[in-house]
């Protein structure tokens, strides 16, 4: 086993333990520290992929902009940000649903060859080339839907709403 | 020269998503349920870079360049959902979707 693969293996089950832990921890305080470290490990996962810029951008819009904005979704809607969630527990039929479309899609890429294959190393400029050039409409379409998400959400917290 | 098994990333993202979707269906604090999406979300951002990275090709560049723009789709998704988060708390005084009935007839 190469010291990729082993890496690989490790980054993994730090990003599903941290995503099952986020959910199932009793303090959302906690759960968002659970969620932070959950990013991180996927944005590792990134640059193990040769994929800086999507680790960088990961670590900047994940890990560090969601995380504050869920941080302060939490500090605005209670007293005491230290507060215990009621259980909700497991209930049976969501999780044989999860564990049904995990079976399904595994079984359903069953004939992947299962051998490590080599990743390609893509050029950052190719990547701001296709980016901005060949498929700059993504980007201003993208941008267009950040203002009205804007505008949405200035509406729905507005001083005066009933 | 760097080589991963690409059955150990579907099975990552597959987890993943069903993890997040576990959550979405469980969980009745909305906060909560924003941060399964974000799961949910994460997995399928992690397919298109690992199938773009494991594509011959400069065609796999397309999927970072999509890569990019969910990344950007996914931090809108979670502005908004916490201002309705906001909005919620301040019309009912509890984010718990459970008591989130306005549109009921």
């Amino acid at each position: 086993m190469s010291l990729e693969e082993l890496a690989f293996i490790v980054l993994a089950a730090v990003a599903l333990f941290t995503a099952v832990a986020a959910l199932l921890v009793r303090e959302l305080v906690h759960t968002i520290l659970w969620i932070a470290v959950f990013f991180v490990s996927i944005s590792a996962i990134y640059f193990l992929l040769l994929a800086p810029f999507i680790g960088v951008l990961q670590l900047g819009v994940y890990a560090g902009a969601v995380t504050v904005l869920l941080l302060f979704g939490v500090m605005l809607t209670r007293k005491r940000i230290f507060f215990r969630e009621a259980m909700t527990g497991i209930d049976a039929v969501p999780l044989a649903l999860a564990v049904v479309t995990f079976i399904f899609v595994v079984t359903a890429v069953g004939e992947l060859p299962q051998s490590s294959q080599t990743i390609s190393v893509y050029d950052p400029t190719l990547l701001s080339e296709g980016l901005f050039g060949t498929n700059g409409s993504w980007l201003l379409l993208l941008g267009l839907l950040m203002m009205g998400a804007v505008a949405g959400s200035i509406y729905l917290v507005r001083e005066g709403r009933e | 020269m760097t080589a991963l098994p690409l059955v150990g990333f579907v099975a990552l993202s597959s987890a993943l998503f069903a993890v997040g979707l576990f959550g979405i269906l469980t969980r009745r604090n909305f906060i909560l349920i924003l941060i399964a999406i974000e799961i949910a979300m994460n997995a399928a951002i992690l397919n298109f870079v690992y199938f773009g990275a494991f594509s011959s090709g400069t065609g796999g560049l397309v999927g970072q360049e999509i890569a990019v723009v969910l990344i950007g789709f996914a931090a809108t998704e979670v502005a908004v959902g916490l201002a309705i988060v906001l909005a919620l708390n301040r019309l009912k005084g509890t984010i718990n979707v459970a008591q989130a009935n306005e549109l009921k007839l």
